[in-house]
């Protein structure tokens, strides 16, 4: 099938629909990476010999993740009329009770976790899938659910990733639909600009601005990528939104394309992602067989493809102009800037570069418009944002939440503080770029500018939560010694003084360090943080400069003589 | 030509051109390790930091990388900027323990000695000179257009060497990376017929003999890359004699042409 018009379009949304709610049962098996860890395809398997075996007239299909990962492995059980039942902790050994309970219009009571009874996919109709099971606590009574706002996700978890037709069914592709038949690409930047939305990839610059500056060259030729270089240690957001709805990307990147003028796209995916580059790479070649992608799209005169390209293992590469050496096949080392890519980028060209997650939001933003997206949030930061999760405390799994919501509700509401009775010490936001914020500030919103001032930065979404029993300065050391194996080796600050740091780090650690060691840190880092050519440099001090900020005491106890 | 201001100098510029180009021209010391004028500016040794006073984007940047435009107004050293030479120095010194330039940069900040471990390799290729400034590669590869030498690793353990430390074919044994070696790392001997870069994998290069006095004077390959580029009347001379013989016949045939007899032998 070709789309070429609204009406066809209309079609496959009826299609995706029948798949979504058929006339029989369906079982959704939680499939992302986090739910095949937790052991997912075997509870998969499992279900299908089952329904194999009894020759039931049961639909079984896979879906992302919806965020529970504490929770895995999840099965979505729907009876035609029924709410959409979520089934937590799953084995392969439930799968007989599971299809027998459903073939008599039930649930297993004991491996419910929570019920759906309609769903708003933000950029379609509603879902609404029955009611009854009233046993069954709602979705929204869940503690670790209540507190979040699902846009970016708001299909993970539910639909097909490998079927474009469930994508439809949810409203996908509307917003480019929208873009191509009513606005200029004059009108689509203005609407992003006006959207507030910012980079998702942590640095927080406004989109539709970065955007103008590739919009603007007069080339001929230019190029956006998708950077899903995903790297910080805990941090997992983007895997799981390319997972779990790999055509909201695309969607996103199209509309940015038609606005940028820009024919092609990659999609820079970290090779250690294999799950998520195959549900792209369906995803690329349903969209071009519905003449999504490709020449003369919908019969109008704009043409677009995309094609992925892997990393090779390189943190650094997330960095703009490492990545675009990357993709040209050299080494993934930074140059300094300007010339920004905006000027010249891949292969010399204007290119734009954004985040997974950004791209995500842009369908939201021109399907309910700029004043809807901007009523999520806080001020100056509009939208959601979604965070892993992890460490110690005890519901991890990928949370969203409105921007400027308190580090408190993410902890203690979400997550539910920390596991076996101890308290939470303190948060690392941002990855090995962030800082850690204590749990006396936990009352900071979550937003680019309060997360800098407490000496953190938003980052790409990593949420690592510690507890009383861990060391501040081990975790310092675990960071320097994560950014000093990945840099790239190409300036003086961050090759030696990150080596440098990291010896003074295992000193103090070893007990021999003196006071004067600890302002050599502290001039090292700052050093490290004025001098360093790329983002990862100078930002690598920030955990070392936070944790000597807020927990000077646990290294006092560390040094010689203490 | 423009007008910008470095230290409260007016110094003249051809817009766009880099800072530190300017500062060198006229003869203003910012020290730098990994600028050279015909590449392509590279940002790695971090030395070379201004402040700019005046212009699109005040602060501390790279003068190497910074380009004038009318009006701006720099400085080479504040209080803030000479502190982190001190540091980054350190570092070098620290790295690269045997570089004398680096002491000797280093003493005129006042840095004589490092807070930090040195860094000392056995029978370390670069003679424990090499701060990774990158000069080599990029003349071998931009310049000479050999691509010779390359990084190997990253992070604290990137060096600079041949593909898998092998002997290199490629190398054309120019020279042109001991040459712009700001501390002097890379050792490279002419032998009886071979030119040996010793830093290099001990790759080896024949030289070329002279057909005039039988001498062994240039690399054979980089002789022939050299000829390429000659206008034709010379490529004769040039492909065979070393220059002293050149020289010899350039001025035989000189007299011969002035006063129709030879004088030299």
């Amino acid at each position: 099938m070709t789309i070429r018009e609204r009406k066809e379009l209309a079609a496959g949304r009826e299609a995706g629909k029948r798949k979504l709610f058929p006339r029989r049962p369906r079982l959704a098996v939680g499939l992302a990476t986090c739910g095949i860890a937790a052991g997912g395809d075997r509870v998969y398997t499992a279900l299908e010999s089952e329904i194999q075996r009894q020759n039931l007239d049961i639909e079984l299909t896979r879906v992302g993740c919806i965020g529970c990962c504490g929770e895995e492995p999840l099965v979505n059980v729907q009876i035609p009329g029924k709410p959409l039942v979520i089934l937590h902790k799953v084995t392969e050994s439930d799968a007989g009770k599971i299809v027998d309970a459903v073939m008599h219009g039930g649930i297993p009571p004991e491996l419910a976790f929570c019920r759906i009874d309609v769903w708003d996919p933000i950029v379609g109709d509603p879902l609404v899938f029955g009611k009854g099971f009233d046993e069954i606590p709602p979705y929204e009574t869940i503690p670790f659910f209540a507190p979040q706002r699902k846009i970016v996700l708001r299909d993970a978890g539910l639909i097909n990733p490998e079927d474009i037709d469930e994508y439809l069914a949810v409203g996908g592709y509307g917003a480019f639909l929208k873009v191509l038949a009513e606005m200029t690409p004059e009108e689509v930047v203005d609407e992003v600009i006006a959207s507030g939305l910012r980079g998702r990839g942590g640095a927080g610059f406004p989109t539709g601005v970065k955007w103008n500056f590739t919009k603007k060259e007069p080339s001929l030729q230019k190029y956006i990528i998708c950077n899903a270089d995903e790297g910080d240690p805990g941090a997992y957001m983007n895997r799981n939104e390319m997972e779990s709805d790999p055509h909201m990307i695309l969607e996103g990147m199209l509309i940015g394309a038609y606005a940028i003028g820009a024919r092609e796209g990659i999609i820079y995916v970290r090779a250690e992602y294999p799950l998520a580059i195959e549900r792209l790479r369906i995803a690329l070649a349903q969209a071009r067989s519905y003449g999504l992608l490709g020449k003369k799209i919908m019969g109008t005169a704009f043409s677009f493809d995309l094609t992925i390209a892997e990393g090779a293992g390189a943190f650094v590469c997330g960095e703009e102009t490492a990545l675009i050496a990357s993709i040209e096949g050299r080494t993934g080392r930074p140059r300094p800037r300007p010339p920004f890519p905006a000027q010249k980028g891949l292969w010399g060209m204007p290119t734009n570069i954004n985040n997974v997650e950004t791209w995500t939001n842009i369908p939201v933003i021109i399907s309910r418009g700029s004043a809807w997206f901007n009523d999520v949030g806080s001020e100056k930061n509009s939208g959601t944002k979604v965070f892993s999760l992890v460490g110690e405390v005890q519901r991890v799994g990928l949370v969203e939440v409105p921007l400027g919501t308190p580090i408190r509700t993410i902890v203690y509401d979400v997550g539910n503080g920390a596991a076996g009775g101890r308290q939470v010490k303190a948060v690392q936001t941002g990855g090995p770029s962030g800082g850690c914020i204590p749990a006396r500030l936990f009352d900071t919103p979550v937003d680019y500018e309060h997360l800098a001032e407490v000496g953190s930065i938003m980052g790409s979404g990593g949420i690592v939560v510690m507890d009383e029993a861990t060391s501040m300065v081990d975790t310092a050391r675990f960071f320097v010694g994560f950014t000093n194996e990945e840099s790239c080796g190409k300036c003086a600050p961050c090759r030696e003084g990150l080596k440098h740091m990291l010896m003074v780090l295992d000193k103090i650690l070893a007990g021999k360090a003196t006071s004067s060691d600890l302002s050599l840190l502290e001039e090292l880092s700052w050093v490290i943080k004025k001098a360093s050519l790329c983002g990862l440099g100078q930002t690598a001090p920030n955990p070392v400069l936070s944790t000597l900020k807020y927990f000077k005491d646990e290294y006092d106890t560390f040094l010689k003589g203490a | 030509m423009i007008h910008i201001t470095i230290n409260g100098r007016t110094c003249h510029a051809r817009e766009g051109e880099r800072v530190l180009s300017v500062a060198r021209r006229e003869g203003i010391e910012i020290p730098s390790l990994c600028y050279e004028e015909s590449l392509e500016p590279y940002g790695a040794c971090r030395l070379c930091f201004v402040e700019v006073l005046k212009g699109s984007r005040p602060g501390i940047v790279t003068s190497c990388t910074l380009e004038a435009v009318e009006g701006l107004e720099v400085l080479t050293e504040t209080p803030e900027i000479t502190r982190m030479r001190k540091v980054l120095l350190e570092l070098y010194l620290a790295q690269a323990p045997k570089a004398e330039a680096i002491r000797a940069l280093a003493e005129r900040y006042g840095v004589t000695k490092t807070r930090f471990p040195k860094r000392i390799v056995r029978e370390d290729p670069l003679q424990n000179r090499c701060i990774l400034c990158g000069l080599c590669v990029r003349v071998c590869r931009d310049v000479m257009g050999a691509g010779a030498i390359s990084y190997i690793g990253r992070g604290q353990f990137t060096e600079i060497n041949t593909p898998f430390h092998e002997e290199n074919e490629v190398c054309m044994g120019c020279g042109a990376c001991a040459e712009i070696c700001p501390t002097q790392a890379i050792a490279l001997e002419d032998g009886e017929q071979n030119r040996v870069l010793r830093s290099w994998s001990e790759t080896r290069v024949p030289l070329k003999r002279c057909e005039g006095c039988g001498r062994y004077f240039a690399p054979v390959p980089f002789a022939r890359y050299a000829h390429e580029k000659l206008d034709p009347p010379l490529k004769a001379t040039v492909q065979v004699l070393c220059p002293e013989c050149r020289r010899k016949e350039a001025t035989r045939r000189f007299l011969d042409w002035t006063v129709g007899k030879p004088t030299i032998p």
